[in-house]
């Protein structure tokens, strides 16, 4: 070994010396010993929304008088100028659409991953 | 396409992808692996227990990580503080040390055989300088980097590592060539 050899050619030697190691189950091992993935069922997470769904529904029915005021709304909507509809219903599309995709975003890896985004 | 480590990190903490971590396991369990190896002075067995004990703690504490230093960074800090308390348990920082610096002083002791092996004289320096050496010399860490992995004052570090690589280079110079 050269007696005056530098900082950078040492640096290199280690680097070089220093073996890869080859995995020979160790990622297996490691991952057998995480805390298991603990999801709720498929099914209670769609009955849960369901009987939401269904009580919301059912709530806006009784203080909505009936369905009388649902009723009266849509004849004020349709007394309404068509313009103002088309205004309406393009604003109700972009704001669904909105969420549609920011929801498509954190329920996709590859999208989030492209994004760049933190969530 | 290959993810970085933060996109693994990312699906790991949001969809609770095991196949994301066991990605960054894959990644980088020859680093961890080898600086625990040297830290435990080759002890191969226990050098992988420890391993297995920093990737456990890095899953369980991953939300704490938040990007600011490199990943690798990140483990080798966790790999270290498993190490130090090993070694505080089993009270064996100092008398390491104590021996490896007696030794480091007769290289006629050292095995013939391995007067070449850079790393059987990496071996030789005290644990504080090794470990420098090996995370700044060998691993690529910056000076800041590697002292925030081991928790000490910046100035301690460029210390260490000058004084491992001039210890080396002492050592292979006096072994020299046959």
């Amino acid at each position: 070994m050269d007696a005056m050899i530098d900082d950078d050619t040492l640096d290199r030697q280690l680097r070089d010396a220093a073996p890869y190691i080859d995995d020979e189950g160790f990622t297996a091992r490691v991952i057998a010993r995480l805390p298991a993935v603990r999801r709720e069922p498929r099914w209670l997470r769609a009955m849960v929304l369901l009987s939401l769904t269904a009580l919301g529904s059912g709530v806006a029915y009784l203080l909505s008088g009936g369905g009388r005021y649902v009723r009266e709304g849509v004849v004020q909507l349709s007394i309404l100028p068509i313009w103002v509809l088309l205004v309406f219903a393009f604003g109700c599309g972009l704001l669904v659409g909105a969420f549609a995709v920011i929801f498509a975003i954190r329920k996709t890896p590859e999208v989030r991953d492209l994004a760049q985004l933190r969530f | 396409m290959e993810l970085t480590d933060a996109q693994l990190v990312s699906r790991t903490l949001v969809d609770d992808d095991h196949h994301a971590f066991a990605e960054l396991v894959r990644n980088h369990q020859s680093t961890v692996r080898g600086l625990l190896r040297q830290l435990t002075s080759s002890d191969t067995s226990l050098a992988d227990d420890l391993a297995q004990e920093t990737f456990l703690r890095a899953y369980k504490n991953l939300r704490s990580f938040r990007g600011e230093a490199r990943f690798s960074s990140w483990l080798y800090r966790i790999a270290y503080n498993c190490f130090r308390e090993h070694a505080r348990k089993r009270k064996e920082l100092v008398g390491i040390d104590e021996e490896q610096l007696e030794r480091e002083h007769d290289p006629q002791t050292i095995d013939p055989g391995l007067r070449h092996d850079l790393m059987h004289a990496l071996s030789l320096l005290p644990l504080h300088e090794r470990t420098a050496v090996v995370l700044c010399c060998q691993n690529g860490l910056s000076h800041d980097e590697a002292a925030r992995v081991l928790d000490i004052p910046l100035g301690t570090i460029k210390t260490n590592v000058l004084r491992g690589r001039e210890k080396l280079k002492r050592t292979l110079a006096a072994w020299g060539p046959d």
